[in-house]
């Protein structure tokens, strides 16, 4: 019975993902165009630009075309895994059977994925643009990974639903450790769904469009999901984390709330996406190894039990 | 600070409003003197060629099919719309009209081809500033006849033999 | 019949690699104002992209040099079908002020497949927008090629032996002998 409830937990989980992932985008693109004084795309824009890259024909060039395929699939399932272990709404459709330990190595090898398909294309800009994201990765995945382990520290548990649903605070009044590393993953938000700041490999056209140079037709519109989707599981991973669920006891209730919260979000997310030039990545690496620094603070203070 | 003054910025942003002009639906004035497509007038032409002589691009052709034609050619995929076959026209029969939209999918779409008459001087035969159609009538290649006097006038030796052919009709040389 | 259903979508979301061949920038500029607040062309769904193999649409300007012809016709086998190329300016329409230059070979129809040419020097940014809704099909061609030819008078050629006097007339019989 747990799994079949499961089960169809998970396929809805997946529909909403894939299904709402394209829209938040075309949102986000509205939103930017408003903010540029110009009227922009409509908001389905990104389901057309999906359906489009789908009937390209799809030139494979380059080192090893396999590993391309690979790179290309490795990234849209990682993240569409990821889309079964957040709750929306209820509780993960994993949560039984899968911990947080499985969640920091999935959205790792979401992260990698995308330097496998900038290894695999070969050509001079796939490779620098790999690199910088090798470099930009490796300060920033951590920051997720410690954000998890400090709620399960308080929790006492690797468990998903003991991990999910705490807020700030707790019983015995706050949590210094948790308003420390909320403030970190708040910061950092940007930087996890790849948007303006922290854009330095992801869509740039300063070296090609990155890691992605090579890709055309069905591969790129896998990537481009997966970086839509990305979107979409960050902030439901950050409003599960720091948010206080409100249980309404309704499934669409709650799913209607956890939606509306992923909007602002959003909508917070691209406004500061729109007003802020791109940085370089030297400043984003300074900038992502501060927030180290505090979220190891914080680890810090969690463990020692404040 | 530096979060007030982004979030400044964003209110300013949106009090522009949206600026975006409506293009492909609504037609877009043109300034004063802005310059587009020439437009060949052909009632004025008088075919000197001077327009051809000086376009920089060598866009207009002249070429000379009989004595009394000139065809002028405008192929109007290399001009540059800089306005000096306007400017040098003698009879002011290019017009630099306002016309930007000038996309088509054939090269070939914007091509104005003109075939100008020529009056043609009966001495030496080069061409001059053409009068009308009752004066293209007086030229080589058309008679008329003295319907009164019964005769046959021709205008030019080109079409007569040596000796009358006829013998019963007078015909009389010009 | 997936792909008969998804083709109704290609013309919404129109991605545009920008491709300049030796020109002198001054499409380019126009090319890159056609993306701006003012004539935002991102409403269509056209976006630009950085690498010829995400695009769609070529957009060429400048004409085809000795040095540049190579580079162009590599980069126009790098897109994926299917795929359109607009020449944009007079210099990738036919050559340009530069046809007969030294280095120039001529427009870029020499090396690759034109399907729309955008004539002007600088083209408008409407002259821009008004080329790409023509491919999409939103508006109609303005451009007809003209001609004009003088009224003609038919040139009679008299033959003596079909000319016959009677009572003082003289008549032609073959008269339709023009």
């Amino acid at each position: 019975m747990r799994g079949l409830t499961a089960f169809f937990s998970s396929i809805i989980n997946l529909v909403l993902v894939l299904l709402i992932a394209p829209l938040f985008d075309g949102v986000t693109r509205k939103v930017t165009a408003v903010v540029q004084s110009r009227k922009g795309p409509p908001v389905t824009q990104s389901y057309m630009d999906l359906m489009k890259l789908l009937i390209k024909e799809d030139i494979e060039v380059g080192d090893s075309p396999v590993m391309q395929r690979f790179s290309a699939l490795l990234s849209f399932a990682a993240i569409l895994s990821v889309a079964l272990l957040i709750p929306m709404g209820t509780s993960a459709p994993l949560s039984g059977w899968a911990d947080s330990i499985l969640l920091i190595y999935l959205l790792t090898l979401a992260g990698i994925s995308v330097l496998l398909a900038g290894l695999a294309a070969g050509s001079t800009y796939s490779l620098v643009g790999m690199s910088r994201e090798m470099m930009a990765m490796m300060t920033l995945e951590p920051l997720m990974a410690i954000a998890i382990i400090v709620s399960a520290v308080h929790a006492d548990s690797l468990r998903l639903d003991a991990i999910f649903g705490g807020a700030v605070y707790t019983g015995s009044g706050l949590l210094w450790s948790r308003i420390l590393i909320l403030g970190v993953t708040a910061f950092a938000l940007q930087a996890f769904v790849g948007r303006m700041p922290f854009d330095v490999t992801e869509a740039e056209t300063e070296i090609m469009e990155g890691p992605l140079a090579e890709y055309s037709g069905p591969k790129l519109a896998l990537f481009k999901y997966a970086r839509m989707a990305k979107m979409f599981l960050y902030t439901g991973l950050f409003i599960a984390l720091f948010v206080p669920r409100i249980e309404t006891g309704y499934y669409l209730a709650d799913l209607a709330v956890f939606l509306a919260e992923q909007a602002v979000l959003v909508l917070i997310v691209t406004v500061i996406a729109a007003t802020h030039a791109r940085y370089r990545i030297d400043q984003v690496v300074r900038y992502y190894v501060v927030l180290f620094v505090f979220a190891l603070l914080a680890l810090l203070l969690a463990v020692i039990g404040s | 600070m530096y979060l007030l003054s982004k979030i400044r910025e964003t209110i300013l942003s949106l009090k522009a409003g949206r600026v975006t002009l409506t293009y492909p639906v609504d037609p877009r004035p043109v300034p004063e003197r802005f310059r587009g497509r020439p437009v060949f007038q052909p009632e004025k032409c008088i075919g000197c060629a001077g327009c051809a002589n000086n376009c920089p691009a060598r866009e207009i052709l002249i070429a000379d099919p009989c004595q009394e034609m000139r065809v002028v050619m405008y192929l109007g995929r290399r001009c540059t719309y800089c306005g000096r076959c306007a400017d040098l026209c003698p009879e002011k029969a290019i017009v630099m009209s306002q016309e930007y939209e000038n996309a088509s999918p054939k090269v070939t779409d914007i091509r104005q081809n003109l075939e100008i008459w020529m009056g043609t001087c009966q001495r030496c035969g080069r061409c001059f500033k053409d009068a009308g159609p009752l004066d293209q009538l007086m030229m080589k290649g058309y008679r008329f006849d003295d319907l009164g006097a019964e005769l046959w006038v021709y205008k030019s030796r080109a079409y007569l033999d040596k000796e009358p052919v006829v013998k019963d009709i007078n015909i009389e040389l010009d | 019949m997936l792909k008969d259903f998804l083709k109704k979508y290609f013309g919404r979301s129109l991605w545009v690699y920008h491709c300049n061949s030796g020109g002198c920038n001054g499409c380019d500029i126009e090319v890159v104002n056609v993306l701006t607040p003012y004539y935002d062309v991102e409403r269509f769904g056209i976006k630009l992209v950085g690498s010829p193999r995400h695009a769609d649409v070529m957009l060429c300007q400048g004409p085809a040099g000795r040095a540049t012809a190579p580079a162009l016709k590599r980069a126009y086998e790098a897109v994926p079908e299917p795929k359109l190329v607009f020449a944009i300016g007079s210099c990738a329409c036919g050559g340009g002020l530069w046809h007969d230059t030294y280095n120039i070979i001529g427009p870029i129809e020499k090396v690759i497949p034109v399907h729309f040419y955008i004539p002007g020097c600088p083209p408008r940014p409407e002259a821009i927008i008004y080329g790409v809704a023509l491919a999409l099909g939103v508006v109609e061609k303005k451009a007809v090629p003209t001609e004009y030819h003088p009224m003609k008078f038919p040139i009679v050629r008299y033959h003596p032996e079909d000319i016959h006097v009677e009572k003082g007339w003289a008549t032609y019989d073959k008269l339709e002998k023009v």
